[in-house]
């Protein structure tokens, strides 16, 4: 009788919001949207880094450098033989981006000067230093008396893999693929906790703004409905992400099969016993731990349904959705800190900082998901973590459940957050 | 056969007392009015008896049964505050509730359906609730909570919101339901419509019965007392009634309390001297005069303490 209830309450909750038009809709533009989010920083990267070649003038007063300037790229250096009055001229009325001039006496100053009209951003002065210092460099040894062959040897790079040592043997790491993994999916979980529930709290307000929930609650106990809702929002969150992964699977069978048609191929690193990349796609994927997926999901559904009561009980105890604002900063700030954190733990998941901030129960669901994500983090860490999650999420469903079994009869004057704490004590 | 029994119930909201150690019964089949003036306790007491709110002391026993929340499926609850969701289907909704109520999604259809009908509501099936007005949306709250039979219904506030067409309308339905066997608990401020529907009544103030019986005892408790004259003429004859019997007086009716038969006759013979009488009945007290009788006199005997 008793599980008959609340499985009404969710199968209604569920079937009610999968058929509304936003799910629908939110759904097919999720992926869009997340795409879109991914990509269009990397396009304008991609579009500002072509912007660096600009026009720039070459004045060159030693006559070596001029046409290895000019060769190194021809789309941003052209020589120049017009005066420097001249060329700042240009600079100023905008109609040239920047000159360089080569000193006749290069050598011994060990410097050359470039005129901008200001600014011009650090990709442009790196770009001409490497390249000038490239040309210096050369011409020194040759000018020592070395040799061409020499000279090659030494201006030969040297490329750095990065090996991960595991138990296996070793492996080619991919740590900066998993930072920006580990990234995406504490952000993803931030993302679906937030969004979903905001979702149980204006449900919640709705059945108390209409008057629904003392019918409600004469059919079933406010434990049953509030649970019930909870689950059923949970279930609408979890085909909304099934789909998408699915969509993103296709997309990217899609994609990978199409694009090498359009972009080389990259090399291939030969390193013995390394898992096989995903090599259909112009960037190397690299093997997504089954465990990542565990923790991602274990931590998406503990995190929501750890916010999710806490929503449930605020929305219990206002009237309209605009009251809740105030009662839910208790809520929203922990959801936001890890994000705050997010930059510097990626940057070192290792950290003290990183293994404390993942170990707090609030922020967990975001943190330790990015951590597992982008590094090996100790069993122990994730053993107490999953701990610490479950017992805190036992403790806020048990305080979310007073409070709103209380809220939801409670009409009139705005609730003060004193008055939750009241309400706790009062439920007995 | 009481189908509520309630001994010593006593619900606290901090150090006040919303129901102060009541105790009454509601006998099978019956409609039974809970009467009593704004913020007395009745809806507390009704959430008592719905488990939505659990007392602090007391007992409460529906058909002989400890109250628990395989109870709340016997009962249909309609609150003062009505509510739908607004977005959803009439039927959707219907349907929701029934199963909430236990009944299987197909049973609670075709209820729903029934019930619909019998409110003169079908063909609103499909429609949404922000698409009814207010009466209408009454009507399908009203089938939500019959639709799965209840043994005990409880009502607060029925008729509100129905034109007198739709109040005659649900006035039928809930006799015809009481003479099914259905026991009825109403709730309301209208003091005629409980004359015209209630066997017995309970009426509280502060948390505490004030007054509880049956209402034909009551009446008859409280008297004959009651005299209306109709008449054309001077209406001379009023100026010898003491002011503060009378009750209400335009240019040819008086209507006034009288403490016997006697000065009724005496009023009567003054009367016919200079007017001629077109009705002259002597009646049982209106329940709203005894309401306010009684509630004012509890207010008194609190103030006095």
């Amino acid at each position: 009788m008793k599980s008959s209830k609340i499985w009404t309450i969710i199968s209604f909750e569920f079937i009610t919001r999968v058929k509304s038009k936003g799910f629908i809709i939110s759904t097919l533009l999720g992926p869009i949207f997340l795409l879109a989010i991914m990509v269009i920083p990397g396009i304008v990267a991609a579009l500002s880094m072509e912007d660096t070649s600009k026009k720039i003038a070459v004045v060159d007063q030693s006559g070596y450098f001029l046409d290895k300037i000019v060769n190194s790229d021809k789309s941003t250096f052209f020589k120049s033989d017009e005066p420097i009055e001249k060329l700042k001229q240009q600079v100023l009325d905008g109609s040239l981006d920047a000159f360089l001039v080569i000193p006749k006496n290069i050598d011994s100053v060990g410097s050359a000067s470039i005129y901008t009209p200001g600014g011009g951003g650090i990709g442009l002065v790196e770009k001409i230093q490497s390249t000038v210092s490239e040309i210096a460099r050369e011409k020194r040894l040759i000018d020592a008396g070395v040799n061409k062959s020499v000279i090659d040897l030494v201006e030969k790079e040297v490329k750095i893999n990065t090996v991960k040592v595991t138990k296996e043997g070793v492996q080619k790491d991919y740590t900066e693929f998993y930072s920006i993994f580990g990234y995406i999916l504490g952000f993803m979980i931030y993302i679906l906790m937030f969004s979903y529930g905001a979702l149980v709290m204006r449900g919640v307000i709705n059945e108390k703004a209409n008057r629904i929930i003392e019918i409600l609650n004469s059919s079933a106990s406010a434990m049953e409905i509030m649970m019930g809702k909870i689950f059923g929002i949970a279930a609408v969150g979890l085909v909304q992400v099934l789909v998408w992964i699915l969509m993103i699977m296709a997309v990217s069978l899609f994609a990978g099969s199409l694009l090498p048609m359009f972009i080389n191929q990259p090399e291939v690193v030969n390193l013995n016993s390394m898992p096989t990349p995903a090599q259909s796609l112009p960037f190397e994927i690299p093997p997504i731990p089954i465990g990542t997926w565990v923790a991602f999901l274990f931590f998406f559904l503990a995190g929501y349904f750890l916010y999710s009561s806490l929503f449930a009980a605020v929305g219990s105890a206002v009237n309209q959705e605009e009251d809740a604002a105030q009662l839910q900063t208790p809520i929203t700030m922990p959801l936001i800190i890890p994000i705050l954190f997010m930059p510097a733990i990626m940057g070192n998941p290792d950290s003290p900082l990183a293994i404390i901030l993942s170990l707090i129960p609030f922020f967990s669901p975001i943190l330790m998901t990015a951590r597992i994500a982008a590094t090996t983090v100790p069993i122990w860490q994730i053993i107490l973590s999953v701990a610490l999650t479950l017992l805190t999420l036992y403790f806020s469903i048990w305080v979310a459940s007073k409070i709103y079994r209380i809220g939801i009869l409670m009409y009139g004057k705005k609730p003060q957050f004193k008055d939750l704490i009241k309400w706790i004590r009062l439920a007995k | 056969m009481e189908i509520l029994k309630i001994s010593n119930l006593i619900k606290k909201f901090g150090n006040y007392y919303a129901v102060d150690n009541l105790s009454m019964q509601v006998n099978e089949g019956v409609i039974f009015g809970l009467l009593g003036p704004n913020g007395a306790g009745k809806t507390t007491t009704i959430r008592l008896i719905t488990n939505i709110l659990f007392p602090d002391s007391g007992e409460i026993l529906i058909m002989g049964e400890k109250i628990n929340p395989g109870l709340k499926n016997k009962i249909g609850y309609l609150p003062e505050e009505r509510g739908l969701y607004k977005k959803n289907k009439v039927i959707e909704q219907l349907e929701y509730f029934g199963r909430l109520k236990g009944l299987s999604s197909k049973e609670a259809n075709n209820r729903a359906r029934f019930w619909l009908e019998k409110v003169g509501a079908s063909g609103w099936e499909t429609k949404k609730i922000e698409e009814l007005s207010k009466g209408m949306a009454q009507k399908v709250q009203f089938v939500s909570t019959v639709l799965h039979n209840p043994k005990l219904l409880i009502l607060d506030e029925p008729f509100s919101g129905f034109d007198p067409i739709n109040t005659e309308l649900m006035k039928n339905i809930i006799l015809e339901m009481k003479s099914q066997g259905t026991t009825i608990i109403l709730s309301t401020h209208q003091m005629y419509q409980v004359e015209q529907l209630c066997d017995e009544l309970l009426m509280i103030n502060q948390g505490k019965i004030v007054l509880s019986g049956n209402l034909r005892d009551i009446k008859k408790q409280y008297g004959t007392n009651h005299l209306i004259i109709e008449f054309e003429g001077d209406g001379n004859f009023i100026h010898q009634i003491d002011n503060q019997k009378i009750i209400d007086k335009t240019s040819n009716r008086i209507e006034l309390k009288i403490d016997s038969y006697e000065e009724a006759q005496l009023i009567l013979k003054n009367a016919v001297i200079n007017n001629k009488i077109t009705k002259f009945d002597i009646q049982e007290p209106p329940l709203n005069e005894i309401f306010i009788d009684v509630v004012s006199k509890s207010i008194e005997a609190q103030n006095e303490k």
